[in-house]
């Protein structure tokens, strides 16, 4: 650098030096408490969910060189996606401007200034921030939190005791004990499963893992973190909550160091009209993880090309504690590409919903993809296990998930029914890799068989689903609903003799089984022994009267035997049970078919 | 000039440390009754005192409390004396008394309302623990274990118990391996502010 350009540097140092004593200096009220009550105060207040205030001079210069630390780290305000990801409801960050400027007003010296600078003081209202709740829930008895180290995840299942069905807008959750609740996921089970669970603990709520029945809304999130509460939806965006249903709630809470009671409540908005649309959610992500110890960089990738123009709602990424690096980018047909979530320091314990401010229009033929990164070496130290183990995809925290979850809204009925579809199909593909995932490290466990068989009968692959029910009865041999679902996906995969032989043994064991006695009468149907089915068909409506599918399989018994009156009587009490649908016009049909036997003509030209 | 001056704040300082250990007359520390304590007073039988830093409202020293807790109820026994010391002056002693019945302390608890024993422990957090021998001089300060690496990021579990580790060692009658470590929670000096 020439002498020239230095003395030019100088003086312009030298000049910036004189103007300095006249530039104002950095005061709180002007300067620090607008940030504190923006990015701040809606955590660090009087009954906040924060640890303490941060709203008056003497509060925010007692922490002043805390606040400069974490806010330069991006600790606080806990806002986890990079702002590349988009702009989200409830987002607090502070910009490099902003944290800059708190760290210049603690170099000096934290002054306070003129207090007729402040800006007015925000006001939170007690209570509920949606307006008064139409039902609030809560726990029976509180949960006594006991001052262990280690977090805690309990789950509740609290009943929602509504006598018909509502139209959810929104739910607002207090944690009850802002001090130790961390986060809550939320989910809804429709059926008794949880309540059994929760019950089978003698103390309030149970550990483990949510029953898959409890699941979130269809086409809606549900979930808390500090400081944020989810805007009402529009009425018609609202989602159906049926009778008998329980609200499902996973506490991640972290012991203050003293015993606590937890009592959380949540307060349910409803509206008055049924929902006119219903949102799809799309989850991203691979069931395959399987990271080799001490790996410091594992990748998993996944895709989804959309089958219609969609509005994205929100995205909520979720992973466990090896994750590291969260990416969902969307690719429009164009070859243009933005981000929908990139997070770069991924921590379990700030999951979050993040919900658009505006709705992303995306078109058909966008490609939305995900790629997370793991780190399971002993340098991540939020690792669970050390040293370093295999880990491989699962629910448990010790365990590695990696999803990337869309809310989308397509623009017409048809678009939406052929998004749930397209979506629901991509995704049970990825749910039965997730549960053979499971069976390697948990081969004798029968659930599992259970279920994935049960989803690949769902995809229409019962081949697949054979071996894991063959499985399940050779662990459990004297189960008779173990054989009976072995013989009945034998018989969806027309191996007709095994299936007979399954089913058969399944009717030793109970003879009183109308499912088995149904599905026995079809098997030897299909093989021929028209008169053998009958007498099983007969037994199974004698047992079960309302057994549409035995019902179905008598009617075309008769039929092939001749007995063309009976056929008729039989296909319509079948068509009386059957909702509206593809199974019911396959009924009426053939009844119509039988029908016309019965008119009186020269039968014996027309038998076969 | 200022780095002149520098050295000789120093030298002055150097020569305070050297006087301390003869007596702890300076330390205006105080107990929930508002006396003054010596609390580097010789007592029979103890070997070494510890001064764990907290107060009321850290998240992180109030986490810690059952490890304390814990630690106190092993060495007690062994000639090692306990203090809590709560460093914020602004918390006055009703709520110190809530706070030790809240999270089952039974450590006997000091005030600190002029960092003077902050200082010469040399700790700068909440949580942090320093340990003295009976002549008054500074064997270890630091963290109580490794489990916290920064705020906002911590192990499942620590991999290192460097208090009870430094407190081993000195009753063994050995030198302590690591005589400072550092520690995370939340920065004594602004409560001077």
């Amino acid at each position: 650098m020439s002498r020239g350009a230095w003395t030019a540097l100088l003086l312009l140092a030298s000049t910036t030096m004189a103007a300095a004593p006249q530039a104002p200096a950095t005061t709180f009220a002007r300067d620090i408490a607008p940030l504190m009550y923006e990015a701040c105060a809606s955590c660090h207040r009087e009954g906040g969910p924060a640890p303490f205030s941060l709203i008056t001079y003497d509060q925010v210069r007692r922490r002043a060189t805390q606040i400069a630390q974490v806010t330069g780290r991006h600790f606080m305000p806990p806002w986890k996606a990079e702002p590349e990801s988009g702009d989200f409801v409830g987002q607090r960050r502070l910009s490099a401007r902003e944290i800059q400027r708190i760290r210049q007003w603690v170099e000096a010296g934290a002054p306070e200034g003129d207090p007729r600078d402040l800006p007015r003081r925000p006001t939170w209202p007690d209570g509920w921030l949606l307006g008064t709740p139409d039902l609030v829930v809560t726990l029976e008895a509180p949960y006594t939190l006991s001052a262990t180290s280690t977090d805690v995840f309990r789950i509740f299942a609290i009943p929602l005791p509504v006598a018909a069905t509502r139209f959810v807008r929104g739910i607002e959750f207090h944690p009850g004990n802002a001090r130790v609740v961390h986060h809550a996921n939320i989910r809804i089970d429709a059926t008794p499963a949880s309540r059994r669970l929760d019950a089978a603990d003698p103390s309030p709520g149970y550990d483990g893992l949510m029953p898959r029945s409890a699941t979130y809304p269809e086409g809606h999130f549900l979930g808390w973190t500090p400081g944020q509460v989810a805007p009402l939806v529009p009425s018609d965006l609202a989602w159906r909550l049926e009778p008998g249903s329980d609200l499902v709630v996973q506490l991640h809470m972290q012991p203050s160091g003293a015993v606590e009671e937890v009592k959380p409540s949540i307060g349910l908005f409803f509206g008055h009209d049924p929902p006119r649309h219903t949102p799809t959610i799309l989850r991203l992500g691979s069931q395959s993880i399987d990271i080799p110890p001490g790996e410091p960089r594992y990748v998993i990738k996944d895709a989804y090309t959309l089958p219609v123009d969609v509005d994205v709602l929100a995205v909520q990424p979720h992973a466990h504690y090896r994750a590291r690096e969260i990416k969902g980018i969307a690719t429009l047909p164009d070859g243009s590409t933005r981000w929908m979530m990139h997070i770069t320091d991924w921590d379990f314990r700030w999951q979050h919903v993040y919900r658009e401010v505006a709705p992303i229009a995306l078109p058909k033929g966008t490609v939305l993809s995900m790629e997370y990164t793991f780190d399971n070496s002993a340098e991540n130290v939020r690792n669970p296990q050390l040293p370093p183990a295999r880990v491989s995809w699962g629910q448990r925290s010790q365990d590695e998930m990696g999803d990337l979850w869309f809310q989308l809204l397509a623009r017409s009925d048809r678009d939406r029914a052929t998004l749930a579809r397209d979506v629901n199909r991509k995704m049970t593909a990825e749910d039965v890799i997730g549960y053979e995932t499971m069976l390697r490290t948990s081969p004798g466990d029968t659930e599992l068989h259970d279920d994935v068989a049960l989803l690949y009968l769902g995809l229409g692959r019962p081949a697949d689903a054979v071996p894991h029910f063959a499985a399940s009865a050779a662990i459990t041999p004297h189960s008779a609903a173990a054989l009976y679902n072995l013989g009945t996906a034998l018989a969806a995969a027309s191996r007709l003799d095994e299936a007979a032989v399954a089913l058969r043994q399944a009717l030793e064991i109970n003879p009183g089984s109308a499912a088995a006695s149904a599905n026995l009468g079809a098997v030897v149907l299909q093989q021929g022994h028209v008169v053998e089915a009958v007498k099983y068909l007969e037994e199974a409506i004698r047992l079960d009267p309302g057994n549409l599918q035995g019902l179905n399989a008598l009617s075309s018994a008769y039929a092939a035997s001749g007995r063309f009156d009976r056929a008729v009587a039989i296909a319509d009490a079948a068509l009386r049970l059957a909702p509206p649908g593809p199974l019911a016009d396959e009924i009426r049909s053939r009844r119509d078919a039988y029908f016309r036997n019965l008119k009186p003509r020269p039968r014996a030209a027309d038998e076969p | 000039m200022s780095r002149a001056k520098a050295v000789t704040v120093c030298a002055v300082l150097a020569i305070v440390m050297i006087g301390r250990p003869m007596s702890a007359g300076p330390l205006r520390v105080l107990d929930l009754d508002g006396r003054l304590v010596d609390p580097l007073a010789p007592a029979p039988g103890v070997r070494a005192t510890v001064f764990v830093f907290v107060t009321t409202d850290c998240p992180i020293a109030n986490r810690y409390a059952p490890e304390i807790q814990r630690l106190t109820s092993i060495f007690a026994s062994q000639g090692v004396r306990f203090w809590l010391v709560y460093a914020n002056p602004h918390e006055p002693p009703a709520s110190i008394r809530n706070h030790l019945r809240q999270f089952q302390y039974a450590i006997p608890a000091l005030r600190d309302p002029e960092h003077a024993l902050v200082r010469f422990t040399k700790v700068t957090v909440s949580p942090e623990a320093a340990v003295v021998d009976p002549g008054g001089v500074l064997l270890y300060h630091g963290r109580i274990d490794d489990r916290w690496v920064n705020i906002g990021r911590d192990r499942p579990s620590p991999t290192r118990a460097d208090l009870a580790e430094a407190l081993r060692a000195i009753l063994d009658g050995k030198a302590v391996a690591q005589s400072a470590t550092p520690a995370v929670g939340c920065i004594l000096s602004d409560f001077l502010r």
